[in-house]
């Protein structure tokens, strides 16, 4: 187990050095770079080729790719994400205040849709055939079909404008800061997220109960004269669990991506809008922070997948 | 009582739909299960020995059901009629497991990969016995040292796939016996075990039996295993009892033409390499497509028009041996 965990740790640094590569080599392929964005077009007419010299200079971003590359891997190395190249805030300072928020969403969101897609694709598979199954097999085409905007900004429209239950979108009055307050805030995003990513769950957790029904084991199960409800869940769900664990885990890098949609129409202050500005405008500082968090997290999540698909099969073994 | 009759069967009609048509599984089916004996159930794949069994377990696919005639259980209270009884209801339930056990072919996938082999031994102890969790405890490795294997106490903790096949199917009949059932139905417990294995598999049956008046039924498609374990045989072709009786008559007499059919099939070991094998002519009919009359009547030496005419009456050939057959009285000694 901790020989495990160490080799995957190991695994991981080549992992990070090609993925920041080609994301740094991505952003170096897009035409233009940060200077263009910085001073606009018509100012890019402008000026003269000494002054975009030295503002290139400036931003350090004369130096050939290769050098720029480990400059930044350098600086990260030692602990140092470099400033925005648009704003000269510290890119730590910004992720330090759009993570949280983003997190906090994205969890929310796992978390509703995790709970409601196991527990309908459990009754779906429960009912097959049904009514019940039919109904949600309908609802789940249409969550998957519906556009996450759509769906936001009518719950914005029923819950916000016309009900009045809900705001309409922000993360927190500025006088409020407890989790409390801030949690009228959070139902709607999270609900929306939540919901529109349950139809994913719920077709698999179906699939796999009905997998897990089918098997032998629940005839023997049967056969000791238990009652239906402890084979249909203890032996048929607890098998059915580690495929929905996986697809689970395979989402947790959702919770640093963020929904951009999603934050941009509920004016939730996350990374998710940050990062779109970045790329547009070649903020490769930034970029690249996100890159790397957004790598760090799907690496984390397979590793935690392996744990949990080890930890709920017995026949699983970490090597 | 040893002979005492724990399961009666009689004129037990099992239907299977699919894709809306009707295969009647088991057409007619009569036995006795009784104390301290072993019943083999015989015949190929799709004769309907395995839906016989679930019929009595009521473990039958959603899409079966028991059409007509009677399966009586003598229970502590007196007679149930288990094909009266709701499919997962309480009544049934409390007898699954407590009074009927059952053990299936594959042990891999019949055991849950996910649980320890104690945690499924102490599942049956937990809904049909009073005793506490260190007493379940007790009871599961107990049981499992009973069954003969060794570390009782390591082993279940651990989980089917980390036995060996044998240990497996051992496991599994720790599990049937958990709660000393009076009736113990094993559908081919031992098809997915090599010989040696299944001869310790028996063995263990045997024992079971012997010592605890355990009534077996016991299904099979394999005419060694019957002539080495059976007390009485029921031998059966596409849903109906062709011949029953105990094992010496029939094995002895084989009275219906299928069952002398399968007793030549079989090589026996001492005659050489030089014997002759006669494999039974043509193959199983299409069971939505079936004969009109007599079930083995197209693969018959022995046909005759009026085969065809209707399913044969069962003949009492003598107190013990009953066949199906028009011509069960003559010819029993020709071939």
């Amino acid at each position: 187990m901790i020989a495990y965990t160490l080799r995957r740790f190991l695994a991981l640094a080549p992992m990070m050095l090609l993925m920041t590569f080609l994301v740094f080599l991505g952003l170096e392929l897009t035409p233009g770079d940060a200077v263009s964005f910085i001073a606009g077009p018509e100012a890019m007419a402008n000026m003269d080729g000494s002054q975009l010299a030295a503002l290139r200079e400036s931003l350090g971003l004369d130096d050939p790719f290769l050098a720029r590359y480990f400059r930044w891997l350098g600086g990260v190395l030692r602990g140092d994400f470099g400033y925005s190249l648009t704003s000269g805030v510290p890119i730590a300072r910004i992720v330090a205040e759009r993570l949280p928020a983003t997190l906090e969403l994205s969890a929310a969101a796992l978390l509703v849709s995790t709970l409601l897609g196991s527990a309908l694709g459990l009754a779906s598979a429960l009912n097959r055939g049904k009514a019940l199954d039919q109904a949600l097999t309908v609802a789940g085409m249409i969550g998957v079909s519906v556009p996450e905007f759509f769906f936001g900004l009518v719950s914005i429209l029923v819950f916000s404008i016309e009900l009045k239950w809900l705001p309409v979108g922000g993360r927190t009055r500025p006088e409020y800061l407890g989790l409390w307050d801030r949690l009228p805030h959070l139902v709607l995003p999270a609900l929306v997220l939540g919901v529109s990513m349950t139809a994913g769950v719920m077709r698999y957790a179906r699939a796999s109960m009905l997998d897990a029904l089918g098997k032998d084991f629940m005839r023997t199960a049967r056969s000791k004269g238990l009652p239906e409800a402890r084979v249909d869940l203890v032996h048929g769900f607890r098998a059915a669990l580690a495929p929905i664990a996986v697809l689970i885990g395979f989402r947790l890098p959702m919770l640093i991506g963020g929904s951009v949609v999603i934050e941009q129409i509920f004016q939730w202050p996350g990374v998710g809008s940050e990062f779109l500005a970045a790329v547009r405008g070649q903020n490769y500082p930034l970029v690249m922070t996100i890159a790397l968090l957004s790598v760090l997290a799907v690496l984390a999540a397979s590793f935690l997948v392996d744990l949990a698909t080890a930890a709920l099969d017995p026949r699983v073994k970490l090597s | 009582m040893e002979g005492e009759t724990l399961v009666r069967v009689r004129n037990l009609r099992t239907y299977l739909y699919a894709n809306g048509r009707c295969n009647k599984a088991v057409n007619d089916v009569s036995f006795d299960v009784r104390a301290g004996r072993t019943l083999c159930v015989v015949g190929e794949s799709g004769c309907g020995k395995s839906v016989t069994a679930a019929s009595i377990m009521q473990l039958l696919p959603p899409l079966a059901r028991i059409e007509s005639g009677e399966i009586a259980y003598r229970s502590a209270e007196g007679e149930l009629r288990l094909d009266r009884l709701p499919r997962n209801g309480r009544a049934m339930r409390s007898l699954r497991g407590r009074d009927l056990g059952m053990i299936f072919q594959d042990p891999m996938t019949a055991l849950n990969p996910v649980y320890s082999i104690g945690f499924q031994i102490r599942e049956s102890l937990r809904y049909h016995t009073r005793l506490g969790a260190p007493a379940r405890r007790a009871k599961a490795i107990e049981l499992l040292a009973d069954m003969g294997i060794p570390l009782p106490a390591q082993r279940s903790g651990e989980y089917p796939h980390q036995l060996s096949g044998g240990m497996r199917q051992r496991a599994m009949i720790a599990m049937a016996m958990a709660c000393e059932p009076k009736v113990l139905i094993a559908d081919e417990p031992t098809t997915a075990l090599d010989v040696t294995v299944q001869a310790q598999v028996f063995d263990l049956m045997e024992r079971l039996k012997r010592e605890r008046g355990t009534a077996i039924m016991l299904i099979t498609h394999d005419m060694g295993v019957v002539a080495e374990l059976a007390d009485e045989v029921v031998v059966m072709y596409m849903g109906n009892v062709v011949e029953s009786g105990t094992v010496r008559e029939v094995l002895k007499s084989p009275a219906h033409p299928y069952t002398r059919a399968l007793l030549g099939s079989i090589p026996l070991l001492g005659r050489g390499r030089s014997q002759r094998l006669e494999p039974i002519r043509g193959s199983t009919p299409d069971p939505f497509d079936r004969p009109p009359g007599c079930q083995f009547a197209p693969r018959c030496p022995r046909q005759e028009p009026a085969c065809d005419a209707g399913l044969p009456p069962e003949v009492e050939v003598s107190a013990a041996h009953r066949v199906r057959c028009l011509f069960a009285k003559e010819g029993r000694d020709g071939r």
